[in-house]
């Protein structure tokens, strides 16, 4: 993109997303961050003029319905990290959102935070971001009979695909499907298909956690489900990050199915985790290009037995950058991806 | 400021209100953002068979207040058939409340402003 445009565009969003006195720090330093990774053009977003509705909508006349959609997540993006979100600022999302004939469930929900309508809210991006998109999702590559509700659902019981699971012990060191059977027995977790383990449906993102070397620990599943949302040719992935800003760093949602709320620590209070959720962003837009299917609906099944490098390269994956990793985005065996009960559980196994 | 309705009745079913709850607030949420932003319903543990439906309200745009809100809430469709299924589920007639928020402990410490 040209330098001049995304110039305009970033005006735009944070316009959108301004309170009475401007963009708050954490909200430019997000933006900064985000913008450069959706545009490839680094705009510093603390000291832009503002761009009226209609102007933006000008600007962005010609794009495609998809890139005003994923602008619009990103405005809700900086709105959502705002606790409380102030009224004006939700209106004003709401406002920027229809001037781009992009209004969605998302600019709603979070209109529902800035109401104090925590409950509604979780209700509509349950059933607007992930229902709809549940009922078109393929499942064979889930390897299960056991018929799941819904993505959030808990696990159930199913030998034959904890014994799938199990098996993949077997396979030879650095493969795909080794390595996720490494990440559970190091971490505690317990197979899918065992009491106490994830769904086949949540588990797929855990080969992801391998594949792209993202941690366990709160601030690496916020990275791993933004690249799995932004990776989705569906904008209503963007429902995966949603949830998981309001679980981890705002506390909005109490509880989603398999995972509850931990918003202690506040992850997007920290520049390098803007730094760490852009790239996860950046790596997302690339494989929604060069990819186009959502991650969820792999069959990763048929890429246990390969190496882990040729897996990455068969999908596509990219590296994470530079700057991520200097940001501290850890990898999926570092210690500092990892949470004190799973850093307990692998001192445990004295390996 | 937020602004709440409640209604107090007789029933020999608390569960049957509180589906009828849940279907309502299912239905809300499909809609465009209204005044109403949740329900609570408790149950009079020193009167068995007696109900509370609390209602809340708040601001949506700043054209109406919270109670204005609530008013217009009442006279939707959907509002009346909701009231008419609770009429048929509880015994007598129901007894309206209705508060103005004053406080309520909150999130104020937990804030992120910057």
């Amino acid at each position: 993109m040209e330098a001049d445009a995304a110039v305009l565009i970033a005006r735009g969003v944070a316009s959108a997303v301004s309170g009475n006195d401007g963009v708050t720090p954490v909200q430019a330093s997000l933006l900064t961050e985000v913008l450069d990774a959706a545009l490839d053009v680094r705009v510093d977003v603390a000291s832009l003029a503002p761009l009226e509705p209609e102007a933006f909508a000008e600007v962005m006349a010609g794009q495609s319905d998809e890139f005003r959609q994923r602008l619009v997540h990103i405005m809700v993006l900086a709105e959502l990290i705002l606790r409380p979100i102030p009224l004006e600022v939700a209106l004003r999302v709401s406002t920027y959102a229809k001037a781009l004939d992009a209004y969605d469930q998302f600019v709603r929900i979070a209109h529902r935070y800035a109401q104090g309508a925590f409950g509604l809210a979780w209700l509509d991006l349950h059933d607007h971001g992930f229902a709809d998109h549940w009922q078109l999702a393929r499942m064979d590559q889930l390897k299960t009979n056991v018929k799941l509700e819904n993505q959030l659902a808990l696990g159930v019981e199913d030998g034959p695909l904890a014994e799938l699971w199990d098996s993949f012990k077997d396979f030879a060191p650095r493969t795909l499907g080794k390595t996720v059977w490494d990440m559970y027995r190091g971490r505690g977790f317990a197979l899918p298909g065992s009491v106490g383990g994830a769904s086949a449906y949540l588990a797929q993102h855990d080969f992801i956690h391998v594949i792209a070397d993202y941690g366990t620990n709160l601030p690496a599943e916020l990275e791993v489900f933004s690249l799995i949302g932004r990776a989705d040719p569906n904008p209503k992935g963007f429902a995966w990050t949603a949830t998981l800003v309001g679980l981890f760093d705002t506390g909005y949602i109490e509880t989603a199915g398999f995972f509850d709320a931990d918003a202690k620590k506040k992850p997007l209070d920290k520049p390098t985790m803007h730094v760490r959720l852009a790239d996860a962003l950046r790596r997302g837009r690339i494989l929604r290009e060069q990819l186009g299917v959502d991650l969820l609906e792999v069959d990763f099944h048929d890429w246990v037995d390969k190496p882990l490098d040729e897996v990455r390269r068969g999908l596509g994956f990219p590296p994470k950058s530079e700057g991520a990793l200097s940001a501290g985005s850890p990898g999926v065996f570092e210690a500092a991806g990892m949470t004190p009960f799973q850093l307990r559980h692998a001192a445990s196994l004295d390996l | 400021m937020r602004f709440t309705q409640g209604i107090r009745v007789r029933c020999a079913d608390g569960k049957a209100i509180a589906q009828l709850l849940q279907e309502y607030d299912k239905n809300q949420s499909s809609l465009n953002i209204m005044g109403f932003i949740g329900a609570r319903l408790y149950a009079d543990r020193d009167t068995p068979g007696q109900f509370l439906i609390m209602a809340d309200f708040s601001e949506v745009d700043g054209t109406l207040t919270a109670e204005e809100e609530a008013k217009s809430n009442n006279q939707r469709n959907e509002t009346e058939g909701w009231y008419a299924k609770l009429l048929e589920l509880i015994d007598g007639e129901p007894e309206w409340i209705h508060y103005d928020l004053l406080y309520h402990t909150g999130i104020t410490g937990n804030l992120r402003t910057g």
